[in-house]
């Protein structure tokens, strides 16, 4: 643990975003599309705390507390309107969903 | 024991908060029960300011809220004589104005609603009193303005109300842009908005900038309806009555009077001038207009705004120390007045038109008295409270030197009496002129003993009381005012008030007995009494708004238009994708989120990559 450095804590928290912004682009079904948002998410608040450790103070940690109370809200209205969406379309999946076109 | 007069004012201050949230909160069914809680509460404070009154000391208190560099902004409490005098008034009128509510809201389904609003008036009022930097003052300013709003727009099923409180509303914002304008300016001066550091500030300058004083003025003209902003006030009037006494007669108005009292040391002798004379003259159309209308509670409007003009007047005189003598006196008589109107109302079964009242004397015999008794102090009587403070601003006026100032507080004068002649004459002598009027009955005790109270006792004895029986040093704002009476006999101020009521008062009640059920001088002169309808303030501004401000409006709509719609968003926002699609042989806009989504990325990237680059 003495080994690691800002750096590392930075790369794991690109290589996360990363990998949720692929999973944004690529996947159909909203449900996951709408995980790798999180995944995003939870990678920029990775990149806060650390830099928060680092800079030895506690102000990124506690703003953290807040975004992920926040962000446990906004999933609760994410998933409601991705219910609600398959209430009336009968799909979630997103190349289905073209009416943005019209 | 600076500490205990804290806590005193402490309380002064936060058990109208209180009532008010315990009554909004809990309270909106228990209407009774809102009613005497924020009557207990009222009247509470008035013991309370009357023992700090009583006390005659003065009270400083701060904390500091934020920092901003060296700008400190806090709350705290700066209780001078005036601030006394003003809490007293304040909460005493208040406090039986509250009484008389009770039996005169009783019928009222949202009472809870209504108290509640008193309520939070009495703590934004109190607030601007104890009130020791603009930006608190600011803050209860604002409260002020909403309550008032909340409490015109009492009855908001009727249209006419709500179109009221809109009004009031609005051109209060137009006042107070130039007021935080004038706070701005202050702390960018000063570096402080503290009143008294301001006042070192301002003995230590040689000269004050004019455009502080014209900005903060610009609060007071809105606030306490001075031309140009005085259109609100009488369309106000659609609030219930007791409202039209407690906030648009004796205390919210006076308020910005009082403000510009307390912040007098920053307005230039310019400033002072223009408010000399605007409030001169509003004071004498006001007085005018006051003879052309029909509905009661609007004359008395005029009429309030006539002393409004007065007491503006003082202040530009270069005397506050008048002009909140005349706030003093005027509170209590102009309270009694509406109160009695509220009572008038109340008993021709919400008839206001006067037109359609007389006879009322001996129907309504209390309530008669007392607006007999007010409104002769209203005319300036001698030895009634309004002769006091009126005549020694009129006083003030010829000893200044202003010739056009002082001929129009004499046709003020004049106008006054006519106008409280017609009053008495069309309300309370002659014949009942309906069948509302011919049935009329005598209000409860909850709405008598309030205006006997307020009229017979203050209104009448206002001056004498204040001298005796009143604590020592409870007067000292205006005691030079008091000791400017010695004069008075002989005095200009005195002929003109003498030959005013003589003329005014008898000439009204002769000529307004000569016509039945309608008004004298529209039969006599249709047209010198629609002139004094005083609509053509109203079309003013509406030209205005149509004329000028739409028109500049529509411009900057167009350019919005033309600019950010146009070429920042649909040029930038919609030639891009087509340039690119035309490119790409496909369109662009195929509802394809991911597509979407990978167009987000390539711009973010795009950007970062520009940033980095430079």
């Amino acid at each position: 643990m003495e080994n690691t450095t800002l750096a590392h804590h930075l790369i794991l928290a690109g290589l996360l975003f990363v990998l949720g912004l692929t999973g944004v682009l690529m996947r159909r079904n909203l449900l996951v599309v709408y995980m790798c948002l999180e995944l995003m998410l939870a990678a920029a608040t990775l990149a806060l705390v650390a830099f928060s450790r680092f800079n030895r103070t506690m102000d990124g940690a506690v703003l953290v507390f807040f975004v992920i109370t926040v962000a446990a809200a906004e999933v609760a209205v994410g998933l409601a309107l991705i219910v609600a969406l398959f209430r009336k379309r009968g799909t979630v999946r997103s190349d289905e969903l073209t009416t943005l076109r019209d | 024991m600076p500490s205990d007069l804290t806590s005193l004012v402490h309380w002064i201050l936060f058990l109208p908060l209180g009532a008010a949230a315990l009554s909004a909160l809990f309270l909106r069914r228990a209407g009774t029960l809102a009613a005497w809680l924020s009557t207990g509460t009222a009247f509470a404070i008035a013991g309370l300011s009357l023992l700090l009154l009583g006390q005659g000391s003065d009270v400083t208190w701060h904390v500091e809220l934020a920092r901003f560099g060296g700008v400190s902004l806090g709350f705290g409490y700066l209780i001078d004589a005036n601030a006394r005098l003003m809490l007293f008034v304040v909460s005493f009128v208040a406090a039986w104005i509250h009484l008389f509510s009770v039996g005169y809201m009783k019928e009222d389904p949202a009472r809870g609603r209504f108290f509640a609003g008193l309520s939070i008036f009495m703590f934004s009022i109190l607030g601007i009193v104890v009130a020791d930097n603009l930006l608190m003052t600011f803050i209860y300013w604002e409260l002020v303005g909403f309550s008032s709003y909340m409490l015109i727009a009492h009855y908001f099923d009727k249209d006419f109300a709500v179109a009221a409180s809109k009004k009031a509303f609005i051109v209060n914002r137009v006042g107070d842009l130039g007021f935080i304008l004038g706070i701005a300016m202050c702390l960018s001066l000063y570096g402080t908005l503290d009143f008294t550091a301001l006042r070192d500030h301002a003995a230590a300058a040689k000269t004050i900038p004019v455009a502080v004083g014209a900005l903060l003025m610009c609060g007071f003209l809105g606030k306490s309806a001075q031309f140009p902003l005085h259109v609100w006030l009488t369309d106000a009037m659609a609030g219930p009555t007791p409202v039209s006494a407690l906030i648009h007669a004796a205390t919210m108005v006076a308020a910005g009077v009082y403000f510009m009292a307390r912040v007098s040391f920053l307005l230039a002798p310019d400033v002072l001038q223009f408010i000399a004379i605007s409030g001169a003259g509003m004071a004498a159309l006001a007085g005018l207009c006051a003879l052309a209308q029909t509905d009661i509670k609007k004359s008395l409007a005029y009429s309030t705004l006539a002393h409004l003009g007065i007491m503006g007047c003082a202040i530009g005189l270069g005397r506050p120390d008048l002009a909140l003598m005349h706030m003093a006196m005027h509170a209590f008589f102009k309270a009694t007045l509406f109160l009695g109107a509220g009572s008038v109302i109340h008993g021709c079964h919400h008839e206001q038109d006067m037109r359609k009242m007389g006879g009322l004397l001996k129907k309504m015999p209390l309530t008669a008295a007392t607006f007999i008794a007010a409104t002769l102090s209203n005319c300036a009587v001698p030895f009634l409270a309004g002769w006091y403070s009126k005549d020694a601003i009129i006083e003030a006026a010829y000893h200044g030197g202003h010739v056009a100032i002082f001929a129009f507080l004499a046709l003020a004068a004049l106008a006054t009496c006519l106008y409280s002649g017609r009053m008495l004459r069309l309300v309370f002598l002659g014949e009942a002129n309906s069948e509302a009027a011919a049935h009329a009955h005598e209000s409860p005790w909850t709405m008598t003993l309030p205006l006997v109270v307020l009229g017979l006792v203050y209104s009448v004895a206002g001056g004498f009381l204040a001298s005796t029986l009143l604590p020592a040093g409870a007067l000292q704002p205006i005691k030079p005012a008091l000791d400017a009476l010695a004069f008075h006999l002989t005095a200009p101020s005195t002929l003109v008030g003498l030959f005013s009521l003589v003329v005014g008062l008898f000439g009204a009640l002769k000529f307004y007995g000569t016509v039945r059920g309608a008004d004298a001088l529209q039969v006599v002169s249709p047209r010198t009494y629609h002139l004094l309808e005083h609509r053509w303030m109203d079309g003013l501004y509406r030209w205005y708004v149509d004329a000028v401000q739409r028109r500049i409006a529509e411009l900057v709509a167009f350019l919005d238009l033309l600019l950010i719609n146009g070429v920042a968003v649909r040029w930038l926002g919609g030639g891009v994708p087509a340039v690119l699609g035309f490119l790409t042989g496909r369109s662009f806009h195929r509802g394809q989120t991911r597509a979407y989504g990978l167009w987000i990325v390539v711009g973010c990237l795009l950007l970062v990559w520009f940033l980095l680059a430079r």
